[in-house]
């Protein structure tokens, strides 16, 4: 007789709730994909925050003395420096998403939009933390945001979460027929963040350009939190119906090609 | 009543005369048509597969057995024709279920445990049993990218068959392992089938599907040639071959009762 470790069979049963079965899911890619990029330690976590704290070392150092007569310039900087990042991040992740787990995707059934979301969650954590620093710091320097600017600020991180998370399901599925869309969108985004006012204040800019550079979706958002963070001014109810359109578009434009190509994503792999 | 229904199916793949895989290829090939040649690998495949059954799938290279276990198992979508699972399936295919190099064995397990339909708390409390089975307690806090790939594919076949719910899909099963986990391997199958569950093997062996199966088809050409007892389609499949038929040994155990169609 062979010994035989295993003491339970499972009769056939029916499939769990899905959702149930999601965030198990979603909680088991997030804690190893944490694990992977930062071998599992704060220390790890706090290496990496060193490189968006060193952009922003070197960049103040150099533009403060350009925009010296603007006095919250470095407040600015940094606000928009890590909502960029997150961008930058989230959606270079997101677009290789699908790819970078292929060994689970060829192997077996299970809801693939899941490896696009928990992919953005090492950036989402990152944010969740600057905005932490970002909220703590104003607080200390004598400017704590009132309530009603963190609700909206919240709203404004919410909508940039969706926006990438659009990105991400339409270019996770596009990449695996275009291989090289990473080194495009390495392009862009490196042409993107001179788009939006990160560096330089929006203001500077001639008005007409404005709206073009209003299309760039981190534009929206890094201004709208500025203003809400630092200058605690709240946007036109037609600012925010516009930045909710720019979200709505992504969003849906994102799930829509993810749906059509999706189903078939495992043959190009 | 069928658990697994195939009507019609039709799967091709199209091979272009010119592969172009980026950006810069399409805009740069915009004046310069492909051509395409169609690859059929499955043509009109009519299935049925009924709850507890064991169905065995033999056919030669090539003649569309893995993209049949791919259709089944929801990894590919058919061109042509249906496929209606009615039941959660797990598939083991290709060796092994797919691996993350960087983490240890645990970690793996949940990974693939939850991609599998595991629920946390199930593969928590099976993390022990599962690595036991597969003879690999010491290497658990190993990376897998250590792992030897007789080791990867142990671990594999310890996760599917933990979490097996209702159909299990098994691509070369038991060919990989020492006799000792073979053995475990062949009674482990032997509980799940009697505990009801439905399972589809692909095997080149003759023994296997004569001794493991209720029922197997043979696969020719992208179509069924033969759906017939195990033993007779064993014999069908090494006659193609150019074997001497019947090459079938007799099976070790009694051949498994055919369940009643419910």
């Amino acid at each position: 007789m062979i010994a035989f470790p295993l003491t339970t069979v499972t009769p056939p049963a029916r499939p769990r709730p899905a959702l149930a079965h999601s965030a198990g899911l979603v909680w088991t890619l997030v804690r190893t994909d944490f694990k992977v990029r930062y071998h599992g330690t704060v220390a790890g976590f706090l290496w990496a925050l060193l490189k968006p704290f060193t952009m922003f070392a070197v960049l103040m150092g150099v533009f403060s003395f350009v925009f010296a007569s603007d006095p919250h310039y470095k407040i600015n900087l940094i606000v928009a420096l890590f909502l960029w990042d997150f961008f930058a991040e989230a959606t270079k992740v997101g677009l290789t998403s699908l790819y970078a787990k292929a060994y689970l995707l060829t192997k077996a059934r299970f809801p693939s939009w899941i490896l696009v979301v928990a992919s953005t969650s090492n950036a989402v954590i990152t944010l969740c933390v600057f905005s932490g620093v970002i909220v703590t710091f104003l607080a200390l320097s004598g400017r704590p945001p009132s309530l009603g600017a963190l609700g909206w600020f919240v709203v404004y991180l919410a909508q940039y979460f969706l926006m990438v998370v659009g990105f991400s399901l339409a270019t996770s599925v596009l990449f695996l027929r275009y291989r090289d869309l990473n080194q495009v969108w390495e392009v862009v985004s490196q042409a993107g963040f001179f788009v939006a006012p990160i560096i330089y204040p929006l203001e500077i800019l001639p008005e007409r350009f404005h709206f073009y550079l209003y299309l760039w979706p981190p534009t929206a958002v890094i201004q709208f939190s500025r203003m809400v963070l630092v200058d605690g001014v709240v946007p036109s109810a037609r600012a925010h119906l516009f930045l909710l359109g720019v979200t709505a578009v992504m969003l849906a434009a994102g799930v829509l090609i993810f749906k059509r190509h999706a189903p078939r994503a495992a043959e190009y792999l | 009543m069928a658990i697994v229904s195939l009507r019609g199916v039709t799967k091709s793949f199209r091979i272009p005369s010119v592969r172009r895989e980026t950006v810069r290829e399409h805009v740069f090939g915009l004046l310069n048509p492909r051509r395409f040649e169609e690859l059929r690998v499955l043509d009109g495949v009519d299935l049925d597969v009924r709850a507890g059954e064991t169905l065995g799938i033999m056919g030669r290279n090539g003649s569309g057995k893995s993209t049949l276990l791919k259709l089944v198992s929801g990894i590919y979508q058919p061109d042509r024709g249906t496929v209606r699972i009615a039941a959660a399936v797990t598939p083991v295919l290709e060796l092994g279920v797919g691996w993350n190099p960087d983490l240890n064995a645990v970690d793996n397990i949940f990974l693939i445990g939850s991609v599998m339909g595991l629920s946390l708390a199930e593969i928590r409390s099976s993390i022990e049993e599962i690595l036991a089975f597969a003879d690999l307690e010491r290497f658990a806090n190993l990376e897998l990218r250590h792992y030897s790939s007789g080791m990867a594919a142990r671990l594999a076949y310890s996760v599917a068959f933990k979490a097996v719910r209702e159909i299990l899909v098994l691509d070369e099963i038991f060919a990989v392992g020492d006799a000792g986990f073979r053995a475990r391997c062949h009674q482990r199958y032997r509980e799940l089938s009697a505990a009801g569950h439905t399972v589809i093997l692909v095997s080149h062996e003759p023994y296997t599907i004569a001794t493991f199966c209720h029922r197997a088809v043979l696969l020719e050409g992208g179509r069924i040639a033969m759906d017939d007892g195990p033993e007779r389609v064993s014999e069908a499949y090494l006659r193609l071959l150019g074997g001497t038929a019947p090459a079938v040994p007799a099976p070790a155990v009694p051949a498994p009762a055919v369940p009643a169609p419910a």
